[in-house]
């Protein structure tokens, strides 16, 4: 009990609104998320975020405020990209690409999931297929493929493996690589701070 | 100030002596443009004699400069580089007209919208740009010549068209004032919307109430001239001078005859919705619009008569007032000014789809809401839902309906009324069942008006009318046509979900779908929302930009009942001050022909769109145009397109135009 009021003590009240992430929006050509009313039409529209924690005009309020504290939150992932708010948004904001312009932020500042990242590294980069389907346990998707009279591989790399490298090559040229790298850096320095703090915070305790 | 008794004498044939006035506007040109400079560039510029600078030219000190140093260095040419003439080109003329010299002699440089505000961010720029309008400017007050004022009568008569709240009370007025009034309706009924209105915010008093006396004194003031179920179809001519054409619409019974008793409706066998009451309830294919109609006489609706001789017979109609062979009959009057106030439509939320206007049942327009609460609607004012005609026990009202909308097909201005009418009509329904639930949803509530913000506090405080700060995302049907509303409350951060009885839609006003008729006729301009623009968004609120024409009400923009009838009333003194002084002056910026170059083509009379060229026959130089100067607007139209360079406008001369154009370098 104690230990949550510490907590609600130590709260800090939120400074100022001037914003990183808003500048970048706008830098981006995405200016229209600064004629946001709040009217929480896309809140309402949104069939995530009536299964989830996610709230759209929310996280656009963050992003708009600088509460960066939005880049982390996970609810930004649950967005399904339906683009229901995107349709009925009384100020014709596209809400939909500035939620994937978030992601987009969220990831180069680090804010990657692991499931994410494992899929970005260990399969889209390393097989140069987002779905492969050439390993043991995925026979089911040659037989359906065989089904419709298709090969059981696509002309992809699967049929010429050669070519993954070539992917590679691609995936560093457009700095899909360097994106992954830098995000993994940050990630990992990130968690390390945190280790060191939380020694720390139990040393001092302990004193 | 009074005239000065020196006359400056300008031929055209004199050495040019150009003076210059440099403006700071405050900082809004001195904060981007170096002043100094711009004088001393002016100085450079053949012709010009002097050029000085003051803080604000408009003011009454700036206007003595300009009038001193005309005198005093013997000025006959006169520049001053500041606003937009729209403003000030008249203030600037009369201060030469008071200092001797003809007003026509002056040349205004707008190195403010043209140069410091759009190129704020640019100084250097701003800087070459201004020097551009001053160099334009000296050379043409080079070629300037003196031209002289012309003044034209105005007839003291008014035409209004619209007969709403804001026409009738124009037509009073003007009607009291001793003109004569033609007052134009196209359906056959004055009072306009507010007829159908119930209650009205924030007073509560009743519509009918305050409105029909006004209807009746409309019809019979003598001054007045009331033309129902008529639209007009022509107007030519000009301030003071309008020729009016107006079609009588066939009422196919006799006005004259009718007694109003009301016996045919009950013969009458052919039921459509009535127009009135939103569809809510019925008329008969004969009908008045409601009780109280002004005039009191019947009308047949030809689109839905069957012609089967009913109503015609005497024993139905005892008057004999049935005429089925009616025809339309066009009148035309002449008038000194004109009133448009032709007011408004409700914005239709069908392609709202995700609202359901139009699929459920329960779902209704505000405007459909104040039928069914008014004391003389199809309901006598207990509303019920459409689908099972039970009294609902929750109610939900959407505000914004249409505006605030940036959409494609959305209205970006706010509507102003449906805040203060959505939570009228919340109280007028708690009142009578103080155990509904009323949810009102909306983003902001705009309580601007004498008296609205109370209203809208009493309307939580005492009477629990529950605000949702939140936009509906969409609503379904649920069991028993309820309606089931998603929506996010934004304060509460939370998505919600309700089930209503019944869904009112708060849709805002929209310009009239005809609007495009009237610009065309009466040639005035619309503003970017769609509604009739006003000459100057604050010192000329009910003016168009076509001399003699003024605008009321919410055909100008959306307005409430008390800033309608206050326009309606600025409309119609502007008119009275025109015709109380039964002259105008006009600017005479007209086209004039040279004979000797005019071959009589006709390509100008073709081109003018005021019918002001004809073709006449001279014992001189033969068939030549001949301009009707009262007639000419000066657009150019006739100029541009002379394939013999024969029309010249005044104060726009070809060479005046070439020499600020060939001057430049």
């Amino acid at each position: 009990m104690s230990d949550n009021i510490e907590k609600y003590i130590r709260r800090k009240v939120h400074k100022g609104s001037s914003s990183k992430i808003a500048q970048k929006f706008v830098d981006a050509g995405l200016e229209k998320i600064r004629s946001c009313i709040n009217c929480g039409t896309c809140t309402g529209s949104c069939p995530a975020g009536r299964r989830t924690a996610y709230r759209t005009r929310s996280a656009i309020r963050k992003a708009l405020t600088g509460d960066e504290s939005v880049l982390q939150d996970i609810d930004i992932w649950m967005c399904s990209t339906c683009y229901y708010c995107y349709e009925r948004c009384p100020r014709d904001i596209p809400v939909t690409d500035m939620i994937i312009k978030l992601r987009n932020i969220a990831v180069e500042e680090g804010y990657i999931l692991d499931s994410h990242f494992g899929l970005a590294n260990d399969i889209f980069y390393a097989t140069g297929h987002g779905v492969p389907a050439n390993a043991e346990n995925q026979k089911q998707w040659r037989d359906l493929r065989e089904s419709y009279g298709l090969p059981p591989l696509p002309p992809t790399v699967h049929s010429y493996p050669e070519a993954v490298e070539e992917c590679q090559l691609l995936m560093k040229e457009v700095g899909f690589r360097d994106l992954l790298d830098n995000a993994a850096k940050l990630k990992a320095q990130r968690k390390a701070e945190a280790e060191k703090n939380a020694k720390e915070e139990a040393e001092e305790e302990k004193k | 100030m009074t005239e000065t008794e020196k006359e400056i004498i300008v031929t055209g044939n004199e050495k040019p002596r150009i003076g210059v006035f440099v403006c700071h506007c405050g900082v809004n040109i001195a904060g981007v443009i170096p002043i100094e400079d711009l004088v001393e560039y002016a100085k450079t510029l053949p012709d010009v004699v002097f050029a000085t600078e003051y803080k604000f030219m408009c003011s009454d000190v700036g206007q003595t400069l300009i009038k001193e140093k005309i005198q005093e260095q013997n000025l006959n040419r006169v520049i001053v580089a500041a606003c937009s003439p729209r403003m000030h080109e008249p203030t600037f003329r009369l201060v030469l007209k008071e200092a001797g010299l003809n007003q026509f002699l002056f040349e205004m440089a707008n190195i403010r919208e043209h140069s410091s505000w759009v190129h704020m961010k640019d100084p250097e720029g701003a800087y070459e740009i201004a020097k551009d309008h001053i160099r334009l400017a000296v050379n043409k007050a080079r070629e300037l010549v003196p031209l002289e004022v012309q003044t034209v009568e105005v007839d003291p008569s008014c035409l209004i068209i619209g007969g709403g709240i804001a026409g009738m009370n124009a037509a009073l007025d003007l009607a009291t004032e001793g003109y004569k009034v033609y007052l134009v309706e196209k359906t056959p009924t004055i009072g306009g919307h507010m007829a159908q209105l119930d209650k009205t915010f924030p007073t509560m008093d009743c519509s009918a109430c305050i409105l029909t006396p006004r209807m009746v004194d409309v019809a019979r003031n003598e001054n007045i001239e009331l033309l129902t179920y008529s639209e007009v179809t022509d107007v030519t001519g000009y301030i003071g001078n309008f020729e009016v054409t107006i079609l009588k619409k066939p009422h196919y019974v006799d006005q004259e005859k009718c007694t109003g008793c009301g016996v045919c409706i009950d013969h009458c066998p052919v039921s459509v919705g009535n127009e009135f009451d939103l569809g809510l309830a019925t008329r008969k294919a004969i009908y008045i619009p409601f009780p109280q109609a002004v005039p009191g006489q019947y009308t047949i609706d030809m689109d839905s008569c069957i012609r089967c001789g009913i109503c015609a017979s005497p024993d139905v109609c005892e008057p004999e007032a049935i005429v089925y062979d009616d025809e339309p009959e066009e009148i035309k009057v002449k008038v000194g000014t004109i009133i448009v106030a032709t007011g408004w439509d409700l914005y239709d939320p069908t392609e709202l789809k995700q609202y359901g206007y139009g699929r459920y049942p329960n779902v209704i327009t505000g405007l459909q809401m104040e039928r069914l609460l008014s004391s003389f609607g199809p309901l006598l004012g207990k509303p019920v839902r459409p689908s099972d005609l039970k009294e609902p026990h929750s109610i939900a009202f959407l505000q914004c309906v249409g505006s605030r909308n940036f959409r494609e097909g959305g209205n970006k201005y706010c509507s102003r009324v449906c805040c203060m009418y959505a939570t009228k009509q919340a109280r007028q329904y708690k009142e009578k069942h103080p155990d509904a639930e009323i949810y009102i949803f909306y983003m902001d509530i705009r309580a601007f008006g004498k008296g609205y913000e109370e209203f809208y506090e009493s309307a939580g405080r005492n009477y629990g009318i529950n605000y949702v700060r939140g936009r509906i995302a969409e609503v379904r049907e649920g069991e028993d046509h309820k309606i089931i509303i998603r929506s996010e409350d934004t304060l509460l951060q939370q998505p919600i979900e309700l089930e209503v009885d019944m869904f009112v839609l708060s849709c805002g006003l929209e310009p009239r779908a005809d609007a495009d008729k009237i610009t065309s006729l009466l040639r005035i301009q619309r503003s970017g929302d769609g509604f009739f623009m006003e000459a100057h968004p604050k010192l000329r609120p009910v003016d168009t930009l076509t001399e003699g024409i003024f605008v009321a009400g919410v055909a100008q923009g959306p307005k409430d009942i008390p800033d309608a009838v206050a326009q309606a009333k600025g409309a119609a003194s502007s008119a009275a001050a025109l015709m109380a002084k039964g002259e105008v002056e006009v600017e005479p910026f007209f086209a004039v022909v040279s004979p000797e170059r005019c071959i009589g083509c006709g390509m100008c009379v073709e081109n003018c769109a005021y019918g002001a060229v004809e073709l006449v026959e001279d014992r001189r130089f033969g068939t030549i145009a001949s301009i009707n100067q009262a007639l000419c607007k000066g657009c150019g139209a006739c100029a541009g397109n002379c394939r013999c360079s024969a029309i010249n406008i005044k104060g726009f001369t070809a060479e005046q135009i070439f020499e600020m154009i060939t001057g430049r370098f």
